[in-house]
């Protein structure tokens, strides 16, 4: 036997589970090499000092309670999380954000075909439009919600004021905005006066570098 | 903490039963799987005094050794469900801590940290090992013994990562070679190759001491 051979047995040794044929193989290689006998000698005090080691340290105080609170926060249902990070989550799960996405899709599909389409412009009579769409509308929509949403189109801007607002005339005249609403009619004019009191065309004047 | 979520299998229940009766660690396991703190705590108390001296070894930077510590039990309890009970519970939380240190181990800025003991040389402090002897009761024996000790610790913090975990979980924790080989993912040959090159890398530094 070799002494690197012998030298990796001798912890199964030491440990008492090298079987017959091996512990006699190392015994006899032993009685016959010194390096090796002395190489025993020192794994087993080695071995020995390990055992002696202690495997246990008194846990400091408080680590206990932090580690229960740190339980307790990780298992905690999480607060709603803000920006892109909680959306990226769900590319970990596709399955259900697909699902997730479909059915986003289908409730704003169904809001969108049950209001007539896309918001009609304000240059286009509403009344037009809805002429045009009625019939489709009709058979899709119950007919209490296309009465809602004619009527919410049809309604007309007020000409007069409210009764309560006309009887109180001063009642927002001390607003910032209604104190400054001359400043605000003669805003071009203002823009354009020079400190010497002079006029410059409306386009000299830029924006305030900086 | 919430509630147990997990509903077990008949099969896994029964030899949940027969292990719980065998190994009260598991019987403490079960509870903490339906969810029950104090038992959590009990299995805290239990286990976390070797898991942090592991820790502390693993690492060498005590408080760095109790975060991670707290991390393995947050992770012991978020994954409650995931445990067999055909397996040690021990070699399962282990398995944990020693994923987690040599993770921390592998992280770039550790790596550019001074190791324990240097750190402690560097800045004046007592050079004492992470633990005395506490059974050293003669001042000339507890001593020697000490100083064996410090020098046995600074042997054990010098070798590298994995072979230190296998060393420390085979001879001071006390796992079986196989479950050394769950833990660290590897086969139990591996294991014993990497116990005897610690075993030996020991027996270099501490030639002149023992």
């Amino acid at each position: 036997m070799r002494c690197v051979r012998a030298q990796r047995w001798m912890t199964t040794a030491l440990d008492d589970e090298l079987t017959g044929r091996r512990r006699r193989a190392l015994d006899r290689h032993l009685a016959r090499c010194e390096a090796c006998h002395r190489e025993l000698a020192l794994t087993d005090r080695v071995l020995t000092a390990l055992a002696a080691v202690p495997t246990e340290v008194p846990l400091p105080a408080g680590l206990e309670q932090a580690t229960l609170r740190a339980v307790r926060a990780a298992n905690a249902p999480r607060a709603e999380t803000v920006g892109w990070g909680g959306w990226l989550e769900w590319l970990g799960h596709p399955v259900p954000a697909l699902a997730a996405l479909s059915a986003v899709l289908a409730i704003a599909g169904a809001a969108w075909w049950r209001t007539g389409g896309p918001p009609v412009s304000s240059s286009v009579p509403p009344v037009a439009s809805r002429s045009t769409d009625a019939p489709s509308t009709a058979r899709s929509a119950p007919p209490t919600l296309v009465a809602v949403a004619t009527e919410r189109r049809l309604v007309p801007e007020p000409s007069e004021p409210p009764p309560d607002l006309a009887a109180a005339p001063d009642l927002f005249v001390d607003l910032p905005i209604l104190l400054n609403i001359e400043k605000l009619r003669n805003f071009d004019a203002i823009l354009t006066t020079t400190v010497d009191g002079g006029t410059r065309a409306p386009e000299e004047s830029g924006p305030p570098s900086g | 903490m919430p509630a147990s979520s997990g509903s077990e299998k008949p099969a896994a229940a029964g030899i949940g039963a027969v292990a719980a009766q065998a190994d009260p660690d598991v019987a403490l396991m079960l509870r903490v799987q339906q969810g029950d703190e104090a038992a959590f705590g009990d299995l805290f108390r239990k286990l976390a005094p070797r898991v942090l001296q592991y820790m502390r070894r693993l690492v060498g930077h005590d408080a760095r050794a109790e975060e991670l510590t707290q991390d393995v039990f947050v992770q012991v309890f978020r994954f409650r469900h995931r445990y067999r009970p055909d397996s040690r519970l021990q070699t399962w939380v282990f398995t944990i801590a020693t994923n987690l240190c040599l993770n921390e181990l592998r992280r770039p800025e550790r790596q550019r940290r001074v190791d324990l003991w240097a750190r402690q040389d560097d800045e004046g402090r007592p050079d004492e090992p992470a633990l005395a002897d506490p059974n050293a009761v003669d001042p000339e024996a507890g001593a020697a013994s000490r100083e064996l000790a410090r020098r046995l610790e600074s042997a054990i913090a010098a070798l590298p990562p994995k072979q230190r975990a296998a060393l420390l979980l085979s001879r001071l924790d006390g796992l079986a070679y196989e479950d050394v080989a769950a833990a660290l993912g590897c086969s139990e040959g591996a294991v014993k190759a990497l116990v005897f090159r610690a075993t030996q890398g020991l027996k270099q530094r501490l030639r002149d001491h023992l």
